[in-house]
């Protein structure tokens, strides 16, 4: 684009069952940093970050949700005009697969038809050193790959607590941000962006994101 | 809300003195109906049997208080025995009327706005206006009571005026004392509230009783030399004398000890005489905050956990207590199972929810006040697994939900405070016999036990005296012990989260109308934040939700935390719900000048992480003292305006 340096803005949310890690995959890549009992997400917490990938400057504006299905009701405030997801399930937990499965489709029924969806399998430092006898991995990498296949969603396994595949995930969803959604300086999109639905054109994404897992 | 709901949450209230539990289990019989309540109140409670029935069954069966009728039978010789609403349109009888003026205190508390010299003949009544009952009350009982708050007041310029006087707690052992108190209150009430004002007044310290406590905090050893009134003596004279620089000084140190002697025997003098203690006078004080050494007894007694009459408290605690432990008897849970992987088989035993349910309970626990060492120790990460799982499964309407975590560890780090304090100054006793009766009436009736070897073996550990909650070794207390306390913290909970158990049902209407109470608040507050809020496109229950699913407990030290429920608990109905929002719309609109400044993105950050680290208690009471006239100004122009 003719833009030397332009800033695109992407609304994110980050969805997913209780103590997936959410919050740690958001402190990992705003802050580089990873506490080990973080305190539970209540209602959502804002946060932001910017990334220069290539020639594009994009800023994150990432709504992390709390886990609790107590406070699910209020998930569709933030996913509603999100432009993409981050769903996260913990891969030694197959509850939380189960939960991220239902946090897919609710998306593909109710968000934007154009929401950029990743499927984010954390906790993956637990797993590490797993051996034949006594598995810690719950959720294989092929169920995760096949979800992903089915429901056309990017798929990473990471771990916040080692920073495993963390940025890249953020990478590939602002790869398939669109560049028609850049709109001049951040501070004056953030009204809009706090309110305003952006249509995408979709299919604008210019590289292939990479699958993580290993 | 409607006014006459607001009444009936206060009658409720008065008449809460003691936790009974029912009969029969049920669980969500009453769903339906419940709910409905819920739409229709915030307190979701009501005095009449049907409500009782109603809530007793989905609250797992516990019940606080009586009818009302009824108590006032009792309480009054018959005067009034109808129901609420009754009551309520017969303002005429005088027995009633101290009731009527109690209640009306929550719809129209008046305050009086007055020059900087606190001078009452100058004073302005701005509430109060729109309730019948609240005017004659005042006309009737003498005068109001006024609050002075050291800190804020000279910060506000104002005076804080209570016409709470008169209220009473409609226990049914109240008979034999109730008219007492009354007569001696009508007559006092005035001079009550000159003394109040005056610090020169020596007269309110005039109880020998009082004199003959003196409370060691912060101090290593006690120092019966030191001239235990002097601070009185010091600024009734100090306008004669005029003092050179060195005395000056010695006499600040020793008012400055003084003023937390006084603090002490003020509490003293409601606490230790007699066989009941006047609970409205410890809410009038206690609002300004209570000394460490007695929060737990004063919290358990303005919750109505324990009774106020002491000769009901022992029996009343041992009950509650076995009540608890029997709650967990009958559990088939391991409350050692930390793991957190759900497919755990030893747990078969119990259905998939409840496995569910302790699991997030122990995620949870794991990281509670991560940022407190004692929040890490095994033992008491399994005692608030205990408390917060059997309250959980007890409300099945709400269950666990994220948050009530944290609003059970205040109750936890007071009365496991409590009971250190108490083996410390058992401790001492034993040394100094003398000292023993000092703290009659001081401690909760059960939290020692003579025949507790371990307990035994703590008294005369020679760490004791210099044990805090940071240096705790919590293997030297003994399960008997963590079972008490155990059960005052659950018992405790259960009695706060029952004012606002509509945050935590289902789509939480409980935090959603309180936010939108707040917007609508900051709106007649401070018209330009709301502009400016409006503008950025800040929807409030980005910030505010948590602020009201965790009572701001995220976004203060939980010391200060402490201080603030310390008025919370003073205040009927209990703070945490009504008042709470005149916390909210006073710590938000300390920051107005901040926000305004900034855009969407930098004001959702700021308020996520409020620059609170450098605050101390006097900017917790400023911000109580501010909550409280915009309650007292706003409250009834609202109420107003709905009806």
């Amino acid at each position: 684009m003719s833009f030397p340096n332009p800033v695109t803005s992407v609304k994110l949310v980050l969805l997913g069952e209780a103590a997936v890690g959410k919050s740690s995959l958001v402190l990992r890549f705003v802050s580089n940093e990873f506490q080990e009992n973080k305190e539970p997400t209540i209602g959502a917490a804002f946060l932001t970050q910017k990334l220069t990938i290539g020639d594009r400057a994009i800023k994150y504006e990432i709504w992390d949700t709390a886990g609790q299905e107590r406070f699910a009701s209020l998930a569709p405030m933030y996913y509603r005009n999100a432009q993409a997801a981050l769903v996260v399930y913990d891969v030694t937990k197959p509850a939380s697969f189960v939960k991220a499965r239902q946090w897919v489709k609710e998306l593909r029924e109710q968000a934007s038809k154009d929401i950029t969806i990743a499927l984010v399998g954390n906790k993956y430092d637990l797993v590490e050193d797993d051996n034949e006898e006594d598995l810690v991995r719950k959720v294989n990498v092929e169920e995760g790959q096949n979800l992903a296949d089915e429901e056309g969603l990017l798929f990473f396994e990471t771990s916040a607590k080692t920073g495993y595949n963390v940025k890249d995930v953020f990478v590939a969803i602002g790869n398939k941000i669109p560049e028609a959604t850049a709109s001049g300086s951040d501070t004056a999109t953030n009204q809009t962006s706090g309110e305003g639905r952006i249509d995408l054109s979709g299919g604008g994404n210019f590289n292939n994101a990479t699958s993580g897992c290993c | 809300m409607s006014k006459k709901k607001q009444e009936m949450s206060q009658v409720y209230l008065g008449t809460s003195n003691e936790f009974v539990f029912g009969e029969l289990g049920g669980k969500g019989k009453h769903l339906s109906s419940f709910l409905k309540n819920l739409s229709l109140t915030s307190t979701s409670r009501k005095s009449k049997n049907l409500g009782e029935d109603v809530n007793s069954s989905i609250y797992g069966n516990m019940q606080y208080g009586r009818v009302l009728g009824e108590e006032l039978g009792n309480g009054s010789g018959g005067v009034g025995g109808g129901g609420s609403d009754e009551l309520l349109s017969s303002p005429g009888s005088p027995k009633l009327r101290p009731k009527l003026v109690g209640r009306s205190i929550s719809m129209g508390t008046s305050f009086a706005f007055s020059g900087s010299h606190g001078d009452d003949s100058t004073s302005i009544n701005l509430g109060g206006g729109s309730s019948g009952s609240s005017q004659s009350g005042v006309g009737n009982n003498g005068g109001p009571y006024k609050h002075s708050n050291l800190s804020s007041s000279s910060h506000l310029k104002s005076h804080r005026t209570h016409s709470n006087t008169f209220y009473k707690d409609l226990d049914a052992d109240w008979d034999a004392d109730l008219n007492d108190v009354r007569n001696k209150k009508l007559t006092s009430v005035k001079q009550k509230d000159n003394n109040n004002n005056d610090p020169s007044n020596k007269s309110r310290n005039s109880l020998s009783l009082v004199d003959s406590f003196h409370p060691e905090i912060g101090m290593v050893s006690s120092l019966p030399s030191l001239p235990k009134r002097k601070d009185e003596k010091i600024s009734s004279a100090s306008k004669k004398q005029s003092l050179d620089h060195e005395d000056h000084r010695a006499q600040l140190e020793v008012a400055k000890q003084n003023q937390l002697n006084s603090k002490y025997s003020k509490f003293y003098k409601i606490l230790k005489p007699g066989n009941t203690i006047d609970i409205n006078e410890l809410r009038k004080l206690s609002w300004n905050g209570i000394p460490q050494d007695l929060r737990a007894l004063i919290w358990q007694l303005l919750l109505g956990y324990l009774p106020t009459n002491k000769l009901r408290q022992s029996s009343t605690l041992t009950r509650k207590r076995q009540e608890y432990n029997e709650g967990l008897r009958v559990l088939t849970i391991d409350f050692d199972d930390v793991k957190t992987t759900s497919n755990t088989s030893s747990s078969s035993l119990i259905n998939n929810k409840d496995r569910q349910i302790y699991h997030q309970i122990n995620i949870d626990v794991k990281r509670t006040n991560p940022s407190i060492k004692l929040y890490g120790d095994p033992q008491v990460q399994k005692s608030l697994r205990k408390i917060l799982y059997l309250w959980a499964i007890r409300h099945p309407a709400s269950g666990y939900v994220q948050g009530i975590n944290d609003l059970v560890t205040p109750f936890f780090h007071i009365f496991l405070h409590n009971y250190i304090w108490q083996v410390q100054k058992k401790a001492e006793a034993m040394n100094n016999p003398l000292k023993e009766s000092d703290y009659e009436g001081l401690f909760i009736p059960g939290i020692l036990d003579e025949n507790d070897e371990i307990e035994a073996q703590f008294l005369k550990d020679p760490q004791l005296i210099h044990t805090t909650l940071n240096s705790l070794d919590t293997s030297k207390i003994s399960p008997r012990a963590w079972s008490v306390i155990e059960a005052d913290t659950y018992w405790s909970l259960t009695r706060l989260l029952e004012t606002i158990t509509d945050n935590y049902i289902h789509e939480q209407p409980g935090i959603l109308r309180l936010v939108g109470e707040l917007r609508d608040l900051i709106s007649k507050i401070d018209l330009e934040l709301s502009k400016h809020f409006e503008h950025e496109g800040i929807e409030y229950i980005q910030f505010a939700f948590r602020w009201m699913n965790c009572l701001l407990m995220r976004e203060l030290s939980l010391d200060l935390v402490v201080r603030m429920w310390d008025t919370y608990l003073s205040e009927t109905p209990l703070g945490f719900s009504h008042f709470h929002i005149y916390v909210c719309a006073a710590f938000l609109i300390k920051f107005s000048g901040d926000l305004k400044e900034r855009d969407f993105q930098e004001i959702l950050l700021f308020l996520q992480k409020p620059p609170t680290a450098s605050w101390k208690e006097k900017d917790i009471e400023m911000m109580l003292s501010e909550a409280f006239i915009w309650q007292s100004l706003y409250k009834d122009a609202s109420a107003h305006l709905r009806s």
